[in-house]
């Protein structure tokens, strides 16, 4: 990667956000990975205290986002982070275990970059986020200031 | 209302009418007989004043005779002779008409014996005196009458007819009143049956005003009942509804919630499998490999002894696991499968039902051939209804037929149809393996089967054409004995309308 991209990790449950990290790790991805267990710090990280999303500004940022959150829906933050002018360039993968075709057209239609299903077969579960990693090595990633 | 104030109150009813008519038959019945009574009575009463003035008539007769006879006795005037002798002749009858009034009363008929005894003794001295007139001896005529005052004839004759009227008026008085009495009682009668058939009328009307405003009332009720019940059953049909989209959500969300920690003990089992590889590797390397030489490349490593014994054992355990996290990631994915079709919204539409199941059929004839099965539709009554829906309902059944046919025997699967009372129902029948009538419930539960457990499945397939089927309005059975085959029947509306189950949702 050409600028330093964080990875934001929106995924409550700690048990995936780990598996899924070691498998981004294994697939030789070493950007840094930040991680958040609810929505609501993640926001607070995302668009910073007063929620205009000026703090990440200059920032290149990845999101990797649960929609199943204990305080608010993964969709809506999808939707506030498409509707940020700062932030709605960064790339946005929704990574959950709702696989409802409703659901995943939702998600694309408010912008959504990649929609993966998180599969319960473990080496399907790995592939697809090693693949993911792949995809974390090539994919360019604006800043968030453009 | 109870039936037994209904029952009494319509006797009472009865009871009023009956009385009513007793009256009116009591009161025709003495009117009649009291008018005729009056009637008699004013008969009677005529017949004594008749009788009364037969007598003064006769009293006048007898009069006049006598005083034609004085006055021919003193003029010899040829007009009272002619006087004299109309008045006689008009005697008798005069008589005969008073006998024949009065004869019936047993006090008259002395005083008319009495009379007419009398008036022979007057006519016969009055003929005597009469023909010495006419002898040319008046003298002697005017003795005679003198002899007959003194006999006093007359005076008997005035004195028995003022008997016999002084009689014939106290008849009159008594008759008089026995016709008032009838005619006052008649009078009476006619008043008092009046009366009470006012009253029962009365009666009457005010019970048919009850029961008419019991009626309404009831009525009333009945209506407030029957609208209380739409309500009711609004209500009600609205908490099943707002229960089963409850059941739906609660489904969709614990299938949903349960994969993730799935993902979890899936994942983590993974990589504890693979941390395990890594650990008995090593432990390999340590045992076989002097300790100042490089372990060897993986792989190449045979564990001994205990060692291998222990390798094998984790592997088996952590084998369960796995087969056991997948075997529930299936169950939960049918969950959802089942919910999420639940909520689907069913298009109904024309659809050509023999041109579908052949569709289906034709898909499935690489899994019949293998199976030496041969499909025959029927001509079968076109429906309108979903075609997703009808295409599920219809693989699943002939997939089972495909699927649970008898070994070594070549495999006839059915479909036919026939159209009843804005139904279709179709049949979907095999010569397979059967199904055993005590599983008969059974097969359509979901996550269960029945019979050999041979194939491939879930138990799912029966639960979802079955729910589908009640969705799009319809029913379904089963008839099978084990070893004979079995027929699935399915009946379903022929226009199957989307609101009234759509609207549901």
């Amino acid at each position: 990667m050409t600028q330093p991209v964080t990875i934001i990790m929106i995924e409550d449950d700690e048990g995936h956000a780990r598996l899924i990290e070691r498998n981004i790790r294994r697939s030789g991805v070493n950007n840094e990975i930040v991680s958040f267990a609810n929505g609501t710090d993640a926001m607070t990280h995302l668009f910073g205290t007063d929620g205009s999303g000026l703090v990440q500004k200059g920032n290149a940022l990845l999101i990797l986002l649960d929609l199943n959150l204990p305080d608010m829906t993964g969709i809506d933050i999808l939707k506030q982070i498409k509707e940020n002018k700062y932030l709605k360039a960064s790339p946005v993968v929704v990574l959950t275990t709702t696989d409802d075709s409703q659901e995943i057209k939702r998600c694309y239609e408010l912008g959504c970059n990649v929609y993966i299903t998180k599969p319960v077969n473990y080496e399907n579960f790995a592939n697809a986020i090693r693949q993911l990693g792949l995809f974390f090595s090539v994919i360019q990633v604006p800043s968030a200031a453009s | 209302m109870t039936a037994e104030g209904h029952r009494r109150r319509a006797l009472w009813q009865i009871l009023l009418f009956a009385a009513g008519l007793l009256v009116l038959t009591v009161i025709s019945a003495g009117s009649v007989y009291l008018v005729n009574k009056a009637r008699d009575d004013n008969k009677w009463v005529v017949h004594t004043i008749e009788a009364q003035n037969q007598i003064n008539a006769l009293l006048l007769e007898v009069r006049r005779a006598e005083s034609a006879l004085r006055g021919y006795l003193l003029t010899l005037g040829p007009e009272f002779q002619t006087d004299y002798e109309k008045a006689v002749a008009a005697i008798i009858p005069a008589l005969d008409r008073v006998t024949r009034l009065t004869h019936d009363n047993p006090a008259q008929r002395e005083n008319l014996e009495k009379l007419s005894a009398t008036i022979e003794i007057r006519l016969g001295q009055f003929a005597r005196e009469i023909a010495a007139i006419r002898q040319g001896q008046p003298d002697m005529a005017t003795a005679l009458a003198r002899e007959a005052s003194a006999e006093g004839a007359t005076t008997t004759i005035g004195n028995v007819a003022g008997a016999m009227i002084t009689e014939e008026e106290r008849l009159f008085r008594v008759r008089t009143a026995n016709a008032d009495r009838s005619q006052t009682l008649a009078a009476s009668l006619t008043g008092i049956g009046s009366g009470l058939v006012v009253l029962l009328a009365l009666i009457s009307i005010w019970l048919v005003r009850r029961s008419a405003r019991a009626r309404d009332e009831a009525e009333t009720r009945l209506r407030d009942a029957y609208a209380n019940l739409e309500t009711v059953v609004d209500e009600r049909t609205a908490d099943l509804r707002e229960a089963n989209n409850e059941i739906q959500r609660f489904a969709y969300i614990v299938s949903h919630d349960l994969r993730s920690p799935l993902v979890n003990i899936m994942g983590f089992t993974s990589e504890l499998e693979e941390l395990g590889g890594d650990i008995f590797r090593r432990i390999g390397g340590l045992t076989h490999v002097p300790a100042d030489r490089p372990p060897l490349a993986s792989g190449e490593i045979a564990l001994e002894g205990p060692d291998k014994q222990l390798s094998a054992d984790f592997s088996e355990a952590l084998g369960f696991i796995k087969s056991s996290i997948a075997k529930m990631d299936r169950l939960i994915s049918a969950i959802l499968n089942l919910t999420r079709e639940g909520r689907r919204e069913f298009q109904p539409e024309k659809i050509d039902t023999q041109e579908l199941i052949e569709a289906i059929a034709s898909t499935l004839a690489h899994q019949a051939a293998e199976a030496q099965a041969e499909i025959h539709v029927a001509a079968l009554p076109n429906i309108i209804s979903d075609r997703l829906a009808l295409e599920q309902i219809f693989s699943n059944l002939i997939d089972n037929a495909i699927k649970y046919l008898k070994a070594g025997v070549p495999g006839e699967i059915r479909i036919r149809g026939r159209t009843k009372l804005g139904y279709a129902i179709f049949e979907v029948s095999d010569n397979g393996r059967g199904i055993d009538p005590k599983d008969h419930q059974r097969i359509f539960d979901l996550f269960r089967r029945a019979g050999t457990q041979d194939k491939p499945g879930q138990g799912i397939g029966l639960a979802h054409v079955r729910a589908l089927v009640r969705r799009l309005g319809g029913t379904m059975s089963v008839s099978s004995e084990l070893n004979a085959g079995s027929t699935f029947t399915i009946t379903l509306p022929i226009a199957w309308n989307a609101s009234n189950r759509n609207a549901d949702r």
